[in-house]
């Protein structure tokens, strides 16, 4: 064991002397640093514990993968979006949320300058990735349905609150936009509501009430599960085309499956690139959030 | 922009993915043409080895792939896998080799599953590409041409040039010893000296 730390220290001290002599190459320094891993590998004992990235951040983290388009992959260009995202996430705290949740945005406007304005919405869809990942929040004020597209990493959004963390039965939740007002409405002074620590995210079942037709869309071809009377508006003629507009194959198609989705070996790379950085950044807001919990009550006894 | 569907976990494959599938040109559309590639996975894995058309094969190859890997990755308890080999398996039989046979065979490799040559098309005939496809592993005699034998590959006379290296550097040491042997036996001749005169004399001779 001496002996090893001892050839240890002389091969390291000899790196370094390299590495301060050749400043101007970084090459060799690279080659250095891949042979003096190892070695303290050795040093400190088989049980090296490499950073094991947890299962459910593709859930949490979707947008840091890339497209699964072939013609738009571009390696470099993906890893840059994503240490500029991560230069973002060090700037503001974007929480982990999900289609369902209720947020509260708050963010500037060019054309009102010095002025924020805060909207408060159902996260209805998730979409895109990378810097251009977005999401739809939608409202009802004033008996007026309002949707608005956020980008998440756009500069001028100043925080962004998780005031309900849930999922709902469906990916997208368009069919809000036929429902009753009621099951997008959401009080703008809503306050948080804390989950416990390490609890799952919740499912809401909830299941909406639509409108008669005419719909936006041919809800009856999607097979929702969130909707609760999709039968009493539609006809022999709908249910027969719905049915014919089915693709009970495509949960067979396993090509087209491979090529919507990232490999689990590309995503265990991505994330392992990303994972301490996010890991410390989830740790400081848990930290922050400890902080805040010693708020006065406002109702006193 | 589209996001990844995380909700599955697939292997990545070991082959060449084309960025887009083939339409394999089919009056049932999409449904029609997945039972074309049902047939053709359900006789590659009966039969191991298989002959067709070139883009047909090439299609089929990627759904196998999955298959296997899919069987690799969940093993034969798991509902949605088994359903799997249900639809792409024809004949049920088949299930029981896919579990049974192709997972332990395949569980440790770190290559792909298939393999897939260019074959010759028959003139005259249908114009299209002709391929073979086969699983790795198969009891059939290999394919492609054995070329350890060949000679002319560079690799093979490396080796023949080594080989003489060696015997003539056995032969040397073998003279050398003898050499030894017969001065030891008789000190008052040199023995050494005949040994490297010979040679001379040799080439001597052939110059005048």
């Amino acid at each position: 064991m001496n002996i090893n730390v001892r050839i240890l220290t002389k091969s390291v001290a000899q790196q370094y002397a390299f590495k301060r002599i050749v400043t101007f190459s970084t090459k060799p320094t690279q080659q250095a640093a891949a042979a003096a891993v190892p070695q303290q590998q050795e040093v400190t004992g088989s049980t090296v514990r490499r950073p094991i990235v947890p299962a459910h951040y593709r859930f949490v983290y979707p947008e840091f993968l890339p497209d699964p388009k072939v013609e738009w992959r571009n390696t470099i260009r993906e890893k840059l979006e994503r240490l500029d995202m991560l230069d973002r996430r060090r700037q503001i705290e974007l929480p982990e949320f999900y289609v369902g949740s209720i947020l509260a945005v708050t963010s500037s406007d060019p054309h009102a300058a010095g002025k924020t304005s805060r909207f408060v919405g159902i996260c209805i869809h998730r979409e895109r990735c990378g810097l251009r990942a977005r999401f739809i929040l939608r409202n009802v004020i004033d008996h007026q349905g309002i949707e608005v597209v956020y980008e998440l990493y756009d500069p001028t959004i100043q925080k962004v609150e998780v005031l309900r963390l849930e999922k709902r039965l469906d990916d997208s939740l368009f069919y809000l936009r036929d429902a009753l007002p009621e099951y997008s409405t959401f009080d703008e002074n809503m306050e948080v509501e804390s989950l416990e620590e390490g609890a799952p995210v919740p499912v809401n079942d909830i299941k909406v009430v639509l409108r008669p037709r005419p719909w936006l869309e041919r809800w009856e071809r999607q097979n929702l599960l969130g909707v609760a009377n999709i039968e009493q508006y539609i006809k022999d003629k709908h249910r027969k085309s719905s049915e014919k507009a089915q693709k009970p194959w495509e949960k067979y198609d396993l090509m087209k499956q491979y090529r919507a989705t990232i490999p689990e070996e590309e995503q265990k790379e991505i994330f392992a690139e990303v994972h301490t950085e996010l890991h410390t950044l989830e740790l400081q807001r848990k930290r922050n959030k400890r902080k805040r919990t010693f708020v006065k009550p406002k109702h006193l006894a | 922009m589209n996001q990844a569907d995380v909700s599955k976990l697939i292997s990545q494959l070991r082959i060449a993915v084309r960025p887009n599938k083939r339409h394999l040109k089919n009056v049932d559309g999409p449904e029609g043409r997945l039972l074309k590639l049902r047939k053709t996975v359900t006789a590659l894995v009966k039969h191991e080895r298989i002959e067709l058309f070139y883009n047909r094969a090439d299609e089929a190859r990627g759904y196998a792939e999955l298959l296997i890997s899919n069987a690799i990755r969940h093993g034969d308890r798991h509902k949605a896998t088994m359903e799997l080999a249900d639809y792409w398996l024809l004949e049920k039989q088949l299930v029981h080799k896919l579990f049974k046979v192709l997972v332990p065979r395949y569980e440790n490799s770190n290559i792909s599953y298939t393999r897939m040559f260019k074959a010759p098309r028959d003139y005259p005939g249908i114009f299209y590409r002709k391929s073979v496809l086969e699983l790795r592993g198969n009891p059939f005699p290999v394919l492609t041409p054995d070329n350890s034998q060949n000679r002319n590959l560079l690799h093979n006379v490396l080796l023949d040039e080594a080989r003489k290296e060696f015997r003539r550097e056995k032969l040397a040491n073998l003279a050398n010893k003898l050499a030894a042997e017969t001065e030891n036996a008789t000190p008052s001749t040199p023995a050494q000296v005949p040994v490297t005169e010979q040679p001379e004399q040799s080439e001597e001779a052939p110059k005048a």
